[in-house]
């Protein structure tokens, strides 16, 4: 009974252990990039303040997907990360997201929770920019959202 | 003290006597004394937990990252502490302080998702309490995990759903399984044959093809669950099959009466595929499970919903339901469930038929008057069981 009382709790404790070590992960073994953004409607609900955001630069011109893709990121001419390939099918190293027509996002990089008050001065500056951490199988860390400086 | 007053004034007007008195206070000595907390204490401990959560909250930003992570499991570990000696020392109820460590668990969740700007739209939370729940339960067997289990499971599903993937799902239905073979309690293996059933709900979202049947196909598929479950099990799980059947029964009956299905694929093969299995239910029932014969009516809804008006399927509802009632009657069993499930099925028949060729208030009256004629014949009914029961 003593072992068993006390498992539970250490298993528990192990998985946010993990939990948390996934995201230390993407920053020790991944690559950084600086996305271009745009917050769309910044609230505050439950949980704290958010922004939520968009992504202008995360778009396919050659043709257009529905539902769930796959993709990397590479870093554009300007020094802003782009897609660099995309998939309807899961492949190694892809980030998983949706397409809305031509515009890409992915569940980890909707939204980001700022300190509490900042949420309208990003929201009045409009363009922003993230850096995320993303690990070679593509686990996303977002690490900052900063006012853009171009 | 209020007692000793009052043994004397009983004694000076000679209600009881100095023997009584004293019988009494040495017995009230022997009792246990209550421990109060003092009033100031509680006071000053609840100040001192609205200052501590106070000063951690506008620090909130300036937390390092892990520390706040750290700080809820702290929470989570207390709480099981406190479990362990509530249980050792038998003070206060380890069943909440565990299911407090359970809470802190999911909040810890919550803000590792709100550190590392994790979208919580992702089923994590769910799926981790679930599971977390699950596994106190198999561990103490306390029916509060169970109920905790089941509302995260349903949460789990939701949570799939518009991008359901057939690894989650069946993960999702394998672990849902196990619990209901390994449950040895009644609640909990309905608690688990819901979430079997509801799983298969999922079927909309998982694959292209748009059958209106497959909560009937989950159901029959769940007959088999009947032949791993010991007989107690199975008187216990029976009425679930004829619920929920009855239910399907008359949403089908209120969907084809209403809509014209245009989001569905109705189609004659799939219809005669479920009117055979319909037939083989039939026989596996008589032959095997005969209270929940009843199911094998819902075979014969693929060649039902193709009559747009929907009378047919108000005719199978409406005899379905009599019939019941009289073997019920007749078998002296309780008349309630099918007596309910009458009236429901009148009044979902009067909505799809009235409710658009009457005026309002004359559906209305005409809508208590039936009401009125039903309960009259529900007492009737009631009244002739009772007396043939004396």
């Amino acid at each position: 009974m003593k072992v068993k009382a006390w498992l539970l709790p250490i298993l528990l404790t192990l998985f946010v252990a993990i939990l948390v070590a996934s995201f230390y992960a993407a920053s020790w073994f991944g690559e950084q990039y600086v996305l271009r953004a745009e917050p769309f409607d910044p609230f505050d609900p439950f949980y704290g303040e958010y922004v939520l955001l968009q992504y202008p630069d995360l778009n396919v011109q050659s043709r257009s997907f529905e539902g769930p893709v796959y993709f990397t990121l590479k870093e554009g001419p300007d020094g802003f990360a782009v897609i660099d390939r995309i998939e309807d099918e899961p492949f190694f190293g892809a980030i998983r997201g949706a397409a809305f027509g031509r515009q890409i996002t992915a569940p980890q990089l909707e939204q980001f929770y700022v300190e509490q008050g900042r949420g309208p001065e990003l929201e009045q500056a409009v363009d922003l920019q993230v850096t995320i951490d993303v690990a070679p199988w593509g686990f996303i860390r977002p690490v900052s959202l900063d006012v853009r400086e171009e | 003290m209020d007692l000793e007053r009052k043994l004397v004034q009983w004694r000076k007007e000679g209600l009881i006597d100095q023997t009584a008195v004293e019988r009494i206070m040495s017995f009230e000595k022997g009792q246990p004394q209550k421990r109060k907390i003092p009033l100031l204490l509680l006071i000053g401990l609840i100040f001192f937990a609205l200052a501590a959560f106070s000063f951690i909250a506008a620090n909130w930003q300036a937390i390092p990252e892990l520390l706040k992570v750290a700080l809820f499991v702290l929470l989570m570990w207390i709480f099981y502490v406190l479990a362990y000696f509530s249980e050792k020392k038998h003070f206060g109820q380890p069943v909440i302080f565990r299911l407090l460590s359970l809470a802190m668990f999911g909040a810890t969740i919550l803000v590792t998702a709100q550190t590392f700007h994790f979208n919580l739209s992702n089923s994590v939370l769910p799926w981790a309490i679930f599971i977390a729940a699950l596994a106190h339960y198999f561990v103490w067997r306390h029916m509060a995990y169970a109920v905790t289990a089941f509302i995260f499971g349903l949460n789990t599903l939701v949570t799939l759903v518009p991008f359901t993937g057939w690894i989650e799902w069946s993960i999702f239905v394998g672990i849902s399984l196990a619990w209901f073979y390994f449950s040895k309690d009644d609640t909990p293996k309905v608690f688990s044959w819901m979430l079997l059933f509801f799983s298969g709900l999922l079927m909309w979202d998982l694959v292209t093809y748009n059958s209106p049947f497959w909560p009937i196909w989950t159901l029959f598929v769940l007959i088999l669950l009947l032949f791993i479950v010991p007989v107690d099990a199975r008187r216990f799980l029976s009425p679930l099959y004829l619920i929920f059947g009855a239910f399907m029964l008359i949403v089908y009956l209120a969907v084809r009466g209403e809509t014209d299905m245009s989001l569905v694929d109705l189609n004659w093969p799939e219809s005669i595929a479920l009117a055979v299995t319909g037939l083989a239910v039939l026989a596996l029932t008589y032959l095997k499970f005969r209270s929940i014969m009843w199911i094998s009516i819902l075979g014969a809804m693929g060649l039902l919903l193709f009559d747009d008006t929907a009378i047919a399927l108000a005719i199978v509802a409406e005899l379905s339901a009599l019939a019941y009632l009289i073997i019920a009657q007749r078998k002296n069993q309780s008349l309630a469930p099918g007596f309910i499930y009458f009236i429901i099925v009148q009044f979902v028949i009067y909505v799809i038929y009235a409710w658009e060729r009457l005026d309002m208030s004359l559906f209305f009256l005409i809508g208590a008057l039936l009401l009125f004629a039903l309960s009259g014949v529900g007492w009737w009914l009631n009244r002739k069981k009772e007396g043939a029961a004396t």
